[in-house]
């Protein structure tokens, strides 16, 4: 029965098919909305699942200068960082599959797992356009990863626990985006950043250098890094949900709660210009960690008094 | 032909990041080098004439209308500039003067391509800055004046509105009528434009301060229309030189001296507003009379003439020779892309590489209209001058070629 369970949770829900459509329609809807605040049409419901189809029919262009071996795990390397975090995770506010103490760090680790990745994957290639990408894809890591750590450690300093579903259960009683509004703030904006999204998108800006790290990629290992990135999405917000807009709740509750958020960053991202990697980098270290450290101290100062 | 980059070697030092031929910054081909060191620009190069088409030397076998149709092909964008320009000249070798409304209706066509320029050019600039969203809105609006312009000539893009010695049609009260509710519109949008260039902090971060032309600088590279005036550089041929075709209505010099991209912005906005006063201008006060000079000889006089227009990009030259024949002996064009294209290597050496997109648009480039070639170099390194008939062969047989592949 146990064994029935395990392979349920990964292949199907909350690991597996129901992530990977799950991640495909909230991309459609992340399109849709950008392209009606743009005043455009946008694409029908079915173009991702398309996209992904016709990508995976594909052949797959492998460049000669590049180390085949990489070019073929690291996506998949990066795909099942992703799906690992999902089962830490309480995925349509239900409780995680799996669950251990301290499973949050682990969680926030398996989701960076896809940046370096496609840094990785932009490396190893000759290409410059990859290479340019690359620099710029970890150097953003660098960038967010440090204040978008913090912002998700706050709620778990406040409910005294370094397990996700814990905090869940605690964050019910507890709205943390009223006690920590910073803290949830450069969590939704550091989301923004992982996942590339305009205007944190110069690693992937077009009119600079093509696709960034994955110009070389085509066919499979780009869809399957497309797959990871609309993975990552849904668990980001699942996250920022469960942490700061009320825990656990009932799945339906839960889900407006997660497209609310989502349309919040399609505005952010049909309002603001792209931003140089310098920029980037000033915004998050200046601002960013800076007021996430006030939070934290304001925090200890609490829980100590 | 094409210079293909060879991969990174041990050999160069430098790391050379080709933009273009194909390149989703570029709208044409046209091929830059830039060596960066980390994120800034250290050297630029640039190489154009990957869509030279010949019409310079196509015009030497085609008479003196159906040149005009040729000529008005050099430039999608702003094709009515390269017609006028060309019956003006025309117009000075056979001494006859268009009449007065058909010049009024010439130059109402113009500011509308300026209008419809500008926009496209806000939506352009836009979307190298990663701002889609004003790239999308502004290219909406821009519908606005392309159907302005099909409604007065029939066309979205090569209006034909010129014709030897006058203009092809009138402009009936209905749509002087469009026009204005047109522009009252555009106006609207305009000004909600020029408010996002100037005060939208994240924009102004990736304009404000990049790429900046100092005065002396803009002098010394020779540059002209809005990224000479966005310098500070007083140079409008409308107002310079208003010989036949402005001298009615009075133009201002719309100018801004930061020479920044956000000045660039600033001078090419605050130049729809000084199109659309003239626009309204001519309108209401149009001359009556006739649309074409009674009498246009067939055969040209002989002689040389230069005429120059300003397009909305800047000055767009003509230089015509007539040996009074049926045929123009020799038409020189000199678009404005070629006289700014210098300035973007110098621009962009110590900026960050995620700027030059943004710099390289900042002067409006139309690679096509400023491609050319003077003489052709074999490989043997013999140079020769090809007639027009040699250049269609090869032209022919380079696709056949390529085809056959």
């Amino acid at each position: 029965m146990e064994a029935v369970k395990d392979i349920l949770a990964l292949l199907v829900f909350p690991g597996g098919l129901f992530v990977v459509f799950a991640g495909m329609m909230y991309e459609w809807l992340d399109r849709k909305l950008v392209a009606r605040l743009q005043n455009r049409i946008g694409p029908r419901w079915f173009q991702p699942i398309a996209d992904t189809v016709k990508l995976l029919a594909k052949e797959e262009v492998l460049p000669e200068s590049v180390t085949p071996f990489f070019f073929v795990v690291l996506p998949l390397i990066a795909l099942a960082g992703a799906l690992t975090a999902v089962l830490y995770t309480p995925m349509v506010g239900l409780e995680p599959a799996y669950s251990f103490p301290g499973d949050l760090i682990v969680t926030v680790y398996m989701l960076s797992l896809l940046t370096l990745c496609i840094g990785l994957a932009g490396a190893n290639t000759r290409n410059r356009f990859s290479l340019v990408g690359a620099t710029r894809a970890l150097t953003q890591l660098f960038a967010y990863e440090a204040p978008f750590l913090l912002a998700l450690f706050g709620p778990a300093i406040a409910a005294g626990s370094w397990q996700i579903g814990e905090i869940a259960h605690y964050a019910e009683s507890h709205w943390f985006i009223f006690t920590q509004p910073i803290g949830f703030l450069v969590a939704l904006i550091g989301l923004m950043g992982k996942l590339e999204l305009p205007p944190f998108d110069s690693p992937e800006a077009e009119t600079e250098i093509v696709a960034g790290a994955l110009t070389e990629y085509s066919g499979r290992g780009l869809a399957i890094f497309r797959i990871g990135k609309g993975v990552e999405l849904v668990v980001g917000l699942t996250l920022i949900v469960t942490f700061y807009l009320g825990g656990v709740a009932n799945p339906i509750v839960f889900f407006v709660k997660t497209i609310g958020m989502l349309v919040v960053m399609a505005a952010l991202q049909t309002l603001l210009t792209r931003l140089r990697i310098d920029q980037t980098v000033g915004l998050w270290w200046r601002y960013g960690a800076l007021l996430v450290l006030l939070q934290w101290a304001v925090l200890i100062v609490v829980q100590i008094a | 032909m094409m210079t293909v980059a060879a991969p990174t070697t041990q050999k160069s030092e430098k790391f050379i990041v080709p933009i273009g031929p194909q390149h989703p910054a570029l709208k044409e081909p046209g091929h830059f080098e830039f060596a960066v060191d980390g994120e800034i620009v250290t050297d630029a190069t640039v190489r154009l004439g990957y869509v030279h088409r010949g019409i310079e030397k196509g015009t030497e076998s085609r008479n003196w209308a159906q040149n005009l149709y040729l000529l008005e092909r050099i430039c999608g964008i702003c094709s009515h500039t390269h017609a006028f320009a060309y019956v003006l000249g025309v117009e000075q070798l056979a001494e006859v003067e268009a009449p007065p409304r058909a010049r009024a209706i010439r130059m109402v066509v113009a500011e509308l391509e300026r209008v419809h320029s500008h926009f496209l050019w806000l939506g352009v600039g836009a979307h190298e800055a990663g701002f889609d969203t004003l790239f999308m809105y502004s290219w909406r609006d821009r519908e606005t004046v392309m159907d302005l312009l099909e409604s007065l000539t029939g066309n979205r893009v090569n209006y034909s509105a010129c014709v030897l010695g006058g203009v092809k049609f009138d402009i009936n009260g209905e749509q002087t009528k469009g026009i204005l509710e047109g522009l009252d519109f555009l106006e609207k949008r305009t000004h909600h434009y020029l408010n996002v260039i100037q005060q939208d902090a994240l924009f102004l971060q990736r304009t404000r301060g990049v790429g900046v032309m100092t005065q002396q600088q803009a002098r010394q590279l020779g540059v002209v229309g809005p990224t000479a005036r966005a310098s500070g550089v007083a140079r409008d041929l409308r107002i310079d030189a208003p010989g036949q075709h402005y001298n009615d209505f009075n133009v201002n010099m719309i100018l801004e001296t930061d020479g920044d991209l956000a000045a660039r912005f600033v001078v090419r906005i605050r130049d729809l507003f000084e199109s659309y006063r003239i626009i309204r201008e001519i309108l209401s006060n149009m001359p009556e009379g006739d649309l074409v000079v009674k009498r246009m000889p067939r055969k040209i006089k002989a002689g040389e003439t230069i005429s120059r227009v300003e397009a909305p990009r800047g000055e767009a030259f003509y230089y015509i020779k007539s040996n009074g024949s049926e045929m123009p002996e020799r038409i020189k064009v000199r678009t404005p892309t070629l006289c700014n294209m210098a300035s973007v290597l110098t621009l962009t050496v110590g900026q960050h590489l995620a700027d030059v997109p943004m710099i390289l648009v900042g002067i409006d480039p139309c690679f096509s209209c400023n491609d050319r070639s003077v003489t052709v170099t074999q490989p043997s390194g013999q140079r020769e001058h090809w007639t027009w008939e040699q250049v269609r062969r090869f032209g022919i047989e380079y696709y056949q070629r390529q085809g056959g592949q």
